[in-house]
């Protein structure tokens, strides 16, 4: 990780006291077990080129990291890049120039604009290099990135992901410091790596006369700022990637509720009911709200979508006529006595999920151990895929197959061989006269009740 | 007269004050006959809780006397209160306690009589019964005298009482007036106890298989004598679980051979359900001889017809006599200890070392939960409930193979449906069987059977989500703790091939266990021969370290194999060290296939006679699954690295005037500049390009099983030379370099060999011991240690880990955790393919396989 400040032309000398560092020494500070350290390579009357750099020490830093133990948290790029923690490092270093604070003499050059070209990197980042330029050129520089050599013995990337930037404009010393001491966390790829606690009054003081203007201001500030609400902000992340279906879908699950929960006001039994593969809760809590229900069975294995299920039961608990869901760690893969002789069992977009063959041992569990006095099963209708222009694709990555009603309803009554349950198909969504519903839907009603 | 107490259990003392119960018991502990302890009084309790046995409020002024006859009230309550649960717990230590109290009222006797039945204890009364006169006038010399009236009513109580006493419910009824004409007798030995002395050979359920059981009997060591007894030379002797006869062909034969064994104190047998059916109609009652014991019937009438009406009902009574007076359990003791418990059918932690009607009907058909549709017994799992370290075998119910789960074991195999005939030697703790000649049941619900039917059904989540314990054979009882047990059923449900498919996790192995002592490495073999030496292993392997990604290879013969042995016509499943699938479905149908040729064409299913083959290997290149990873950490990282120290390096040598320091910067970067292109070159020696399946590369290491056996016991050049075998049958697999350490010029050229391959980049080498499972001083060893080359740990340890500053600290890592993991993941990956091979239920095996998962969430520096 390297900074280096290039300037040519009249009084460039001056920069060495804006920076307070003697042209004749080299400089070397270690910060806890970090080298930073600086050398110029040209002091003239017509040009200066200083270099400020980082050797880390590696130990330290996958020490620091060893929370998370994940073998690329010790092969990683933090030792190497542009990020917060190379501006942390050098803010010591850069201090008198960051704050414009040089020996009362120079004080009046602070204000000078020089023909600054400042050079930095490498830099990690997933933005494109016409977005990195589209950040500095508002605030008048040129932009110059070279690449890194991605030259491997087979082909793992066509271009490297290692840049170095070059920038070059009219600027004060302190002005262009401060724009790149916001601007390299704001590029920087790492998510949560280093929370500097005063980042807020950081980007006031070093945006100060230049990012209220900016045209991306918001951009960069939610950038920069990301640290601070980062859990917040990766909840919301993944909840849109969960309904990253069509756009129909999101009012197709509403559809898909109601009409389960329509179905269950005409069931007789309707005391007991256990929601197979419950995930984050979203059926489970509406039939919290059913008259005549008196258990909730949320069955699901995955803990961090039980924990999100808790928040929202936890969210409605207070409410009248809420049935809390009771929560079960539990999966169709294993058998469970806890969910022997239910009134209602069901499978809403669930079955998609899990390989065909797996199924009918899953369906041998339920109806001949289990025993519900209803079984409610809804699973997406292929030939419907042909309404959203869908190719031979399926409706979610995730999905093992999507049937069409043929397959369905051959499926459904292939699972009742024993013939212990009377079976009724019904759809969902809005129907096309050709294709049907979007979903399918099947109950499986116990003989003799 | 005499009187005899029972070993344990309680002796309830019955008499007015004075009748001379405390006497009567001092007598006892001055004879030896019972403990002091033995013995809980009414009065010492009162002195115990309030300090005084007795308090007089005669003579008193009423107010005084009324708090005083409270306090009195207050004081015995208490006493009571103590003395009932002082008893209680002694009734459940199995103890004798001699009660001794008035016992006046029905009410009082009632109460220690419930507390003997609870506790499956037996109870005898011991009444005195003394003359009025005699009791006031020993009243006047004791300390605290009670006074007359107070004695008169508890006479008339007595008197009133007496005759009632008799008709409570006591083993036996001792009155005694005087105390001088009567002997007391306490038994000593424990009827249920056995000494194990030169051994004893637990036989599982025999049911008429007479043939098989002399087989078995021989196979022990059992000789036939001049007197047609076998007898064993070493004086062992054989015990029986019970159900001896019934269902199978020779019903009679093997009761009259346990006859006649138990009389000459060679054998032993207990109770059972068949045994007790056939002894109470023996005895004449009305039972309906059904589920096989109508043969037993069927067997006596020809041998009426044989031997004369006069000799059968001889011989029936002889055997009534056997059965009834068979006991429900035996506790095998080692030097006087209990240690093992036979039990027929199962029994509780509670019920050890004690009789009742309860407690037989436990032992002879388990805990039971009514009947199914068919009309069977749904039976209850009681194993679950034994926490005790106390060994318990039993039969009853036929598993395929002897089971041992919490410290319990089923030996019973099934000879008559088919199976086999286990005997578990004791205190040698081995099975030996024998198979049976054919399935001499009828057909219809042979259990062994419908255990396979059920085989591969859903594991029971209720075993898991709490936590739960294995027992392995390497490494006993390992414990999977709840946080990561739930952590793998996510896992399980999510991501990994069926439960059913994934029988096997690899284990994790630990490097070297010291670093390097050699200054400029960190891992270097000799460390790992030492360890070996040092444990006293002479010979090692030690095998090339691929650098892939692990692979678990489950082949099948055909796919009727697969149905059989997974449930799904299939040939095979490969699956990564997380239990997901390799390759997408396509590929793995392609490579199974292929596989599935070359093995058959070179018959090896046949030569081997198996119908599957589980292989542990390596599949190559690296980029097959990691390629993702590579490309954006690895080539990533090399790329930033390279072009950081390239830029930095130029910048400092364009400086015409050096400053001296300047010099060691640049000499600096210029190292680190060739460490990165050394972690650049180091990660793409193990990628290549993939268009073709042909350029897949699997090698395997181990030939962990095949359908009838495990190779756990063939040493790891056995592994080795099958592995060549594999590559010759089918291009796909290759082979892989092993060198055998045995003295120093070995493991001069395994250093030398490791030297040579690393310096070129290649991972490292793996040392074993030469036999699979090696222990010292009986504690497991590690399995197998790698010793990874200098080059390749740059993509490991960071590419500048050798940088002497950084190597000195690195050096510090400690590997013990990563050790004690390894030894746990590969028990329990040993114990889970034992239980697959055994045909052991997919819950079992299940088990493990989720506790290596578990293990595996544990976290560990992932540099190890």
């Amino acid at each position: 990780m390297q900074l280096s400040i290039r300037a040519t032309g009249q009084d460039v000398q001056m920069l060495s006291y804006l920076l307070a560092k003697n042209p004749n020494n080299l400089y070397e500070r270690s910060v806890s077990g970090h080298f930073v350290r600086m050398f110029f390579r040209k002091f003239s009357e017509e040009e200066v080129d200083v270099t400020f750099f980082v050797t880390p020490d590696p130990i330290e830093l996958s020490r620091n990291n060893s929370e998370k133990y994940d073998i690329t948290s010790y092969i990683n790029d933090r030792e190497f890049v542009v990020s917060s923690i190379f501006c942390t490092f050098l803010r010591s270093a850069l201090g008198t120039a960051l704050n414009g604070k040089p020996k009362e003499e120079y004080e009046p050059w602070v204000y000078h604009s020089f023909p600054l070209e400042f050079s930095f990197g490498p830099l990690a980042s997933d933005l494109t290099d016409d977005e990195i330029a589209a950040l500095f050129q508002p605030l008048g520089y040129n932009v110059e990135i070279t690449y890194g050599a991605a030259d491997y013995n087979m082909n793992f990337k066509t271009k490297s992901t290692a840049r170095f930037i070059t920038i070059k404009g009219s600027t004060t010393l302190q002005m262009g410091l401060r724009q790149l001491f916001v601007l390299i966390p704001v590029f920087d790829n790492y998510k949560h790596y280093y929370i500097d606690e005063r980042e807020v009054e950081k980007i006031e003081r070093y945006g100060e006369g230049w990012l209220d203007q900016h045209p991306q201001r918001d951009f960069i500030i939610r950038k920069a700022l990301r640290f601070q609400e980062v859990y917040s902000q990766l909840e919301k992340e993944t909840e849109e990637a969960t309904n990253q279906e069509p756009e129909p879908k999101v009012r197709l699950n509403d559809l898909r509720y109601e009409k389960i929960i329509q179905k269950i006001n005409q069931l007789p039994f309707k005391e007991s009911i256990v929601d197979l593969g419950s995930g984050e809760g979203k059926l489970s809590e509406k039939l919290g709200f059913i008259e005549g229900v008196q258990a909730i069975l949320a069955v699901e294995p995955s803990q961090s979508a039980s924990i999100k299920a808790l928040k929202r039961f936890e969210q409605v608990e207070p409410k009248e006529n809420f049935i809390m869901p009771t929560q079960i760690i539990g999966s169709l893969f294993y058998f469970d006595e806890r969910l022997k002789n239910k009134d209602i069992i069901i499978l809403c977009e669930v079955i998609e999920h899990i390989d065909e063959h797996r199924l009918p041992k899953i369906m041998k569990t339920i109806l001949q151990d289990y025993r519900p006095k209803a079984l409610l099963l809804t699973t997406p209708n292929k030939e419907y895929n042909a309404v959203y222009e869908m190719d031979t694709e399926y409706r979610h990555l995730d999905h093992r197959f999507e049937w069409t009603r043929d397959e369905f309803t051959q499926w459904c009554e292939k699972q009742n061989e024993a013939q212990e349950y009377e079976l009724i198909f019904d759809g969902i969504g809005e129907q096309h006269e050709l294709y049907g519903y979007p979903t399918q839907m099947c109950l499986f009603s116990r003989k003799g009740m | 007269m005499n009187i005899v107490l029972p070993l344990t259990g309680i002796v309830l003392l019955v008499g007015p004050s004075n009748s001379g119960k405390s006497t009567f018991l001092k007598h006892l502990v001055e004879q030896g006959k019972i403990l002091p302890s033995e013995i809980v009084s009414s009065d010492e309790c009162r002195v115990l809780v309030g300090d005084t046995e007795f308090i007089d409020w005669h003579r008193r002024n009423k107010d005084e006397a009324d708090a005083l006859y409270n306090q009195y009230q207050t004081i015995s309550a208490e006493a009571f209160s103590l003395m009932d649960s002082l008893i209680e717990t002694r009734c459940r230590l199995n103890k004798l306690t001699c009660i001794d109290a008035t016992h006046l009222y029905p009410d009082d006797r009632k109460k220690y009589i419930n507390i003997a039945k609870k506790h499956h204890l037996p109870i005898v009364s011991i009444v005195l019964d003394i003359d009025q006169s005699e009791l006031l006038e020993r009243d006047k010399t004791r300390e605290n005298p009670r006074g007359n009236k107070r004695i008169k009513q508890q006479v008339y109580q007595f008197k009133k009482e007496k005759r009632y006493i008799k008709k409570e419910g006591y083993l036996a009824t001792y009155f005694i007036s005087e105390s001088k004409d009567m002997e007391v007798i306490r038994r000593t030995n424990h009827p249920l106890e056995l000494d194990v002395s030169n051994g004893i050979d637990i036989i599982g359920d025999i049911h008429g298989c007479f043939d098989e059981m002399i087989r078995l009997l021989e196979k022990l060591g059992y000789e036939k004598n001049a007197d047609q007894l076998y007898v064993h030379p070493m004086g062992r002797k054989f015990l029986s679980l019970g159900d001896i006869m019934s269902r199978g062909p020779k019903s009679l034969q093997t009761m009259e051979f346990f006859l006649r064994h138990i009389k000459e104190g060679l054998a032993y047998m207990i109770d059972s359900n068949h045994g007790w059916k056939i002894a109470r109609w023996l005895d004449g009652k009305k039972v309906t001889l059904s589920h096989g014991d109508e043969l037993v019937e069927e067997e006596f009438i020809q041998y009426e017809a044989q031997h004369g009406k006069e000799a059968t009902e001889q011989f029936k009574q002889e055997l009534k006599q056997l059965l009834l007076k068979a006991p429900s359990h035996y506790v095998l003791t080692k030097n006087g200890v209990p240690t093992l418990v036979c039990t027929h059918a199962g029994i509780k932690d509670e019920f050890i070392g004690k009789e009742s009607h309860d407690i037989s009907d436990f032992c002879r058909y388990g805990d039971s939960e009514g009947f199914d549709e068919t009309g069977r017994p749904i039976r209850k799992d009681w194993t679950i409930h034994h926490k005790t370290s106390t060994t318990i075998v039993w039969g009853h119910d036929p598993k395929p193979k002897p089971l041992v789960i919490n410290n319990t074991i089923n030996i019973d195999q099934g000879i008559v449906f088919g199976g086999e005939l286990t005997a578990f030697r004791y205190p040698e703790k081995e099975f030996v069987a024998v198979q049976a000649e054919q399935d001499y049941s009828d057909g219809k619900h042979n259990p062994l059977v419908e255990f396979k039917k059920k085989r591969l059904n859903p594991p029971n989540i209720a075993k898991y989500i709490n936590g739960y314990q294995v027992l392995t054979d390497a490494l006993g009882e390992i414990h999977i703790p709840k946080e990561y047990a739930l952590a793998s059923i996510d896992t399980v449900s999510h991501y990994t091939v069926p439960i059913e498919e994934l029988v096997y996790i690899p284990p994790t192995m630990s490097p070297t266990p010291a670093p390097s002592s050699l200054e400029d490495y960190l891992e270097h073999p000799k460390e790992a021969i030492q360890y070996y030496r040092s444990m006293g292993i002479e010979r090692m392997v030690a095998e090339k370290k691929h650098m892939g990604s692990r692979g678990i290879l489950l082949l099948f013969k055909d796919e009727e194999a697969g149905l059989k042995y997974v449930g799904r016509k299939t040939l095979g499943v490969i699956y990564t060290r997380t239990g997901r699938r390799f390759f997408d479905e396509e590929t793995e149908g392609e490579i199974l296939s292929r596989m599935n040729n070359g093995l058959k064409a070179s018959d090896y299913f046949t030569k081997y006679e198996t119908e599957f083959v589980l292989i542990d290997a390596e599949i190559m290149p690296w980029n097959l699954k990691a390629k993702e990873l590579i490309s954006s950490q690895y080539a990533h990282v090399a790329e930033n690295a390279i072009l950081d120290r390239a830029l930095l390096k130029n910048k400092l040598e364009s400086i015409g005037d050096k400053h001296a320091d300047l010099e060691k910067w640049l000499e600096e970067y210029d190292e680190k500049l060739t460490n990165a292109y050394v972690f650049k070159e180091v990660f793409q020696k193990y990628c290549w390009e993939i268009n073709e399946i042909d350029q897949i590369q699997i090698a395997p290491f181990h030939i962990l099983a095949h359908s009838n056996e495990t190779f756990f016991h063939k040493p790891h050049t056995w592994h080795m030379e099958m592995n060549k075998e594999f590559a010759r049958m089918e291009t796909l697999f290759v082979e892989t370099e092993y060198v055998v350490i045995d003295d120093e010029a070995s493991e001069e050229e395994v250093i030398h060999w490791w030297e040579n391959i690393t310096s070129d980049g290649h991972e490292g080498i793996v040392i074993k011991p030469e036999t699979f499972i090696s222990t010292s001083k009986g504690k497991l060893l590690q399995p197998a240690i790698k010793v990874r080359g200098r080059k390749y740990l740059h993509i490991i340890y960071g590419m500048d880990y050798l940088d002497p500053e950084n190597l000195k600290r690195l050096k510090q890592r400690n590997i013990g955790k990563k050790q004690k993991l390894a030894l746990k993941e590969f028990s329990l990956g040993v114990e889970g393919i034992q239980r697959f091979v055994n045909g052991e239920s997919i819950e079992r095996v299940h088990e493990c396989v989720l506790g290596t998962l578990a293990m595996e969430s544990d976290p560990v520096d992932p540099r190890l």
